[in-house]
């Protein structure tokens, strides 16, 4: 019962916020694309900083099982 | 009275609202600028001071701009003809207002006995003066300010610099010197221990005693000022210049007091707040305190509101171009619009500086400010 | 009537205090997004490096929000001090999204950036990186409000003339927040800012790694930068030639003055790639074309055209002519507000009541201008263009050259080895600068392009300023230019010493940096400062 009341609560949310989208992306197509566009800008940059850090680690542990089996 | 009529004196309230809200907020940090080298004598004290209000000064100040922006929407003639016709003045605000931010935020970060001590100087100014010019702009309102408009509405100002400096004027100014001193005070007492502690404590006390006295005499002379009446007018919540009204001068300031007897609480607000506030400080309670001083604040621009209703900005050298909350307000549309982003806005601002000032609550201490590479 | 030297002295203040103001901006709102982007690393992954680098940028961010915050002050108060008649002419339009500024933006922003600083010990770490991603939309939306009303200055959207009330009202709310000026602006500038602080960031991380210091923050900040760089600069520019299509529409002389268009030519249109625009003999000295591409450019097409600067300059005769019955029967009403056959003539004139505003610089009385006077005035409504081309070309050589660096650099920091690849490490050293002169441009492209008129095609600038005498507005200016001296000068230094210093290098970590205060108030509750009123 919980889970669906957060369900219902969740699906509305959904629906006020593609209305408002909608309404904004008539009007001002442009501010939604800055909103579409900022997100997008950071959420690239901060996985390309997560991608490093996963791409270190896979050569930490590649070079360790190599070279020695435990530091 | 129609919607716009009722529009515009709800944007006469709003704007009292704000500039009570710039009075208390800015107003105490300004008073703890203006006070740093009295309540904190060595650099790490001076710091203690500046790091109280450190992580809200920065929010306080949006008061200020957002007072200017709301006299620009909601009373563009009032914004454009006080702005240019108290242009020294102004200046003197603004120079001193912007060495703020950056005295705040670069003071602390060299560990150099000359540039703390310039940067302490830059402070004291920067708190000191724009509070003598809020108040004595505030003053001069009640001699009137020379100034008229052309047929195309430009206006002139005939008046020099000096003569805004009236002693009315001064007085007003060191009126409200002393409140935000006695506001920054409390607000030291609430963050600090020790020697400031006591400093801020006593200091409370004398400002608070300044301003009751200056307030009374503010109120007697006030009441000997000439008045100034709408004589006639197009009408209430018409689109309307002042070139189409007539004023006539003469009787008292405080005439809407008589008309309205219980406008007299708001002067008894101010001196019951000024007052109590100095009791508080006596006994320690900082905190009881400084909301007394924010209901004297309120109750002083209260009252200054209320004798001027319905003139925002006398002309002195032609009456009848005084400006008034009916003659120089924004055309109705926008009112509203404005009315309806501060009710959703307002609300929210006060709620998250709330929120902000009970996150940072609590004491600073010498020990955290000489060891945290943030604090200011 | 306003003393010409006085307008020159306003408008050179002006100039310099905004340009000096948008030295900051830009960067605040890059870096703030950017400060959101490493700490919701630091959020999502937990790892303690992004910790470090959003308090190490947050350090520098603040250096330079400072400065932001002290110059807006000036510009807010600008308007009124020294164009007291602009402010009361359009305040019912202008002076609402800068109140709307304040309101919803800019107390965000400043409230919370208190926080974000004072709040790492305080705060859960999700509560911090809400508040930091609330400083970031704060201060963009900041930037949204004022270019809404930078946009009604470049194209009056929403609003008319009254001339009962002699000032402009709003007519309608959504036409003025949606109009495509406003719109186009906003998004071109905000994300002009995003490249500034990414080229920033580049640079600084890219210091550090010519000189094998902070290796970890320096490599993963500058990896965040120039992926946030690349998009970013790829925005910018696709949203420039967006905005150059608006303005051919709203402010075709401002299009003339950035592509030194003298004569009106067919379709298609040839490109003045350089030139040497003269314009008391209203034509380039000198210019490399390239056929067609000006219709492409501009208008998406190659059958397209837009008007040159002769074919304005006779249109702004027509419309002075035009606008001179309006003035004049603004003047009558302005005695008699009921002169009802002044309220015809106006009604018929009213469109082009600014155009006879123009042409009273020389004729104070309308009733006796004379054809010379008409075409001079018209002369003035085209904008300085050498200025405007020049800036424009500059502008779009700098972004074109942030865009080349950002492809080159994501592409070696994707691979893994920009620290290997040094020279383009001192490229992104030397590249600075760049972005802040790009913006510089643009803002010169944006104003200048903007002249004669403060709001475009209804109010001249001349007419805007107060009326102060030449000694004020000297002694104003020389006050600001002598303390913004001094503030530029702290903060250069302050900026590169904070650069030099670096984070610390223990790390900054969680547990070994001390309380900044304790994290609990030492005395019994109620603890809280005058801010219990929602607790309570």
């Amino acid at each position: 019962m919980r889970s669906f009341l957060y369900f219902v609560l969740f699906l509305l949310l959904a629906i006020i916020v593609t209305v408002l989208a909608a309404i904004l992306g008539n009007e001002g197509a442009w501010y939604f694309a800055w909103l579409i566009g900022t997100t997008m800008i950071v959420l690239v940059s901060a996985a390309g900083g997560a991608m490093l850090d996963a791409h270190e680690e896979h050569l930490a542990q590649s070079q360790s099982g190599e070279q020695r089996p435990q530091s | 009275m129609n919607t716009f009529a009722i529009a515009q004196v709800i944007w006469w309230v709003l704007l009292g609202v704000l500039l009570m809200g710039l009075a208390v907020m800015v107003g105490m940090d300004m008073g703890v600028g203006a006070i740093l080298r009295y309540v904190g004598r060595t650099d790490t004290e001076r710091r203690v001071a500046l790091n109280i209000i450190g992580p809200h000064w920065d929010g306080n100040q949006v008061w200020f701009i957002l007072g200017g922006g709301a006299i620009f929407a909601a009373f563009p003639l009032i914004y454009a003809t006080a702005f240019s016709g108290f242009y020294v003045v102004m200046l003197l605000l603004l120079w001193t207002m912007i060495m703020r931010p950056i005295g705040f935020e670069y003071r602390s970060r060299i560990d150099n006995p000359a540039w703390r001590n310039v940067w302490d100087w830059a402070l004291v100014v920067s708190g000191a003066v724009p509070m003598i010019v809020f108040g004595a702009a505030f003053g001069n309102l009640f001699h009137g300010v020379p100034f008229h408009f052309d047929w195309d509405m430009t206006s002139y100002y005939t008046g020099s610099f000096l003569s805004l400096l009236n002693p009315f004027a001064v007085m007003a100014g060191v009126l409200s010197l002393s409140l935000s001193a006695m506001m920054g005070s409390l607000t030291v007492m609430s963050g600090a221990e020790g020697a400031p502690y006591q400093r801020a404590r006593a200091l409370a006390q004398i400002a608070g005693l300044v301003a009751i006295a200056l307030f009374a005499i503010g109120g007697f002379w006030v009441h000997a000022l000439p008045g100034y009446q709408l004589l006639s007018v197009p009408g209430l919540g018409v689109p309307q210049t002042p070139l189409q009204q007539t004023v006539g001068v003469g009787g008292s300031w405080l005439q809407n007091f008589g008309t309205h007897p219980l406008l007299w609480l708001a002067p008894l607000l101010g001196f019951t707040g000024m007052l109590g506030a100095v009791f508080a400080a006596r006994a320690g309670r900082s905190h009881l305190g400084w909301w007394l001083g924010a209901g004297a604040w309120i109750g002083v621009i209260g009252s200054a509101g209320a004798a001027l209703f319905p003139f925002m900005l006398p002309s002195s050298s032609d009456p009848s171009m005084s400006l008034t909350v009916w003659n120089s307000s924004s055309s109705e549309l926008t009112l509203l619009w404005m009315i309806g982003f501060a009710a959703v806005f307002v609300p929210l601002i006060l709620w998250y500086t709330s929120w902000a000032f009970w996150v940072m609550r609590g004491k600073v201490t010498e020990d955290a400010v000489v060891h945290d590479e943030h604090a200011y | 009537m306003i003393n010409g030297t006085v307008v020159d002295l306003s408008r050179i203040q002006f100039a310099a205090t905004a340009l000096y103001h948008f030295l900051f901006v830009p960067l605040t709102l890059g870096l703030s997004f950017l400060l959101a982007a490493m700490e919701t690393v630091y959020v999502t992954t937990g790892k303690p490096i992004y910790k470090q680098m959003a308090m190490f940028w947050s350090r520098l961010f603040m250096i330079n929000f400072a400065l932001g915050v002290a110059t807006g002050l000036t510009m807010e108060f600008q308007f009124g001090t020294n164009w007291s008649f602009y402010s009361s002419f359009v305040g019912d339009i202008f002076g609402a999204p800068l109140a709307i500024e304040g309101l919803m933006a800019f107390f965000m922003e400043s409230t919370f950036v208190g926080l974000m600083v004072f709040g790492w010990q305080r705060l859960s770490k999700g509560q911090h990186l809400a508040v930091t991603w609330l400083v970031a939309l704060g201060s963009n939306l900041s930037a949204l409000w004022i270019l809404v009303a930078n946009g009604f200055m470049q194209n009056p959207k929403g609003a008319a003339f009254d001339p009962i009330t002699m000032r402009m009202h709003l007519t309608s709310f959504q036409q003025l927040i949606f109009s495509p000026d406003a719109q186009s602006k906003f998004v071109h500038t905000s994300i002009a800012g995003y490249v500034t602080g990414a080229v920033f960031v580049a640079g600084v991380s890219a210091f550090y790694m010519l000189r094998k210091r902070h290796m970890d923050l320096a490599k993963r900040s500058f990896r965040i930068a120039v992926l946030f760089g690349v998009l970013a600069t790829i925005g910018v520019v696709t949203l420039g030639d967006a905005l150059g299509f608006v303005d051919a529409k709203a402010q075709p002389t401002k299009l003339a003055a950035m592509e030194g268009l003298w004569r009106s030519e067919p379709a298609p249109m040839p490109f003045n790639v350089i030139a040497i625009p003269e314009q008391s003999e209203q034509r380039n000295i000198d210019a490399v074309q390239v056929p067609a591409v000006l219709s492409l450019l501009v208008t998406h097409s190659l059958t397209g055209t837009v008007p040159a600067i002769d074919t304005l300059e006779k249109r702004a005769e027509q419309r002075i002519e035009n606008g001179i019955p309006a003035v004049e029967a603004l003047k009558a009403l302005s005695h008699d507000p009921q002169d009802a056959s002044a309220m015809a003539q106006f009604d018929a004139h009213k469109a082009d009541l600014g155009y006879g505003f123009l042409v009273q610089r020389y004729a104070p009385h309308l009733s006796e201008v004379t054809p010379s006077e008409i075409q001079k005035a018209a002369k003035d409504s085209i904008p300085p263009v050498a200025a405007v081309f020049w800036s424009f070309r500059a502008m779009v050589g700098m972004g074109l050259l942030m865009l080349a660096f950002f492809v080159l650099a994501t592409l070696y920091s994707l691979r893994d080895r920009i620290q290997k690849k040094t020279w383009i490490l001192k490229v992104a050293v030397w590249m600075i600068p760049v972005p802040f002169l790009a913006d510089e441009a643009g803002w010169l492209v944006a104003e200048l392009g903007r002249q004669p008129w403060t709001v475009y095609g209804v109010l001249p600038t001349w007419m805007s300023a107060s009326t102060h005498s030449v000694g004020y507005m000297a002694f104003s200016l020389i006050g600001f230019v002598a303390l913004y001296s001094v503030f530029i000068a702290v903060e250069m230094y302050l900026m590169v010493r904070a650069i030099r210093l670096g984070p610390p290098e223990h790390g900054g970590g969680d547990a070994e940096r001390p309380l900044s205060r304790p994290t609990l108030a030492p005395r019994p509750v109620p603890a809280a400062p005058y801010g219990t009123k929602l607790e309570g």
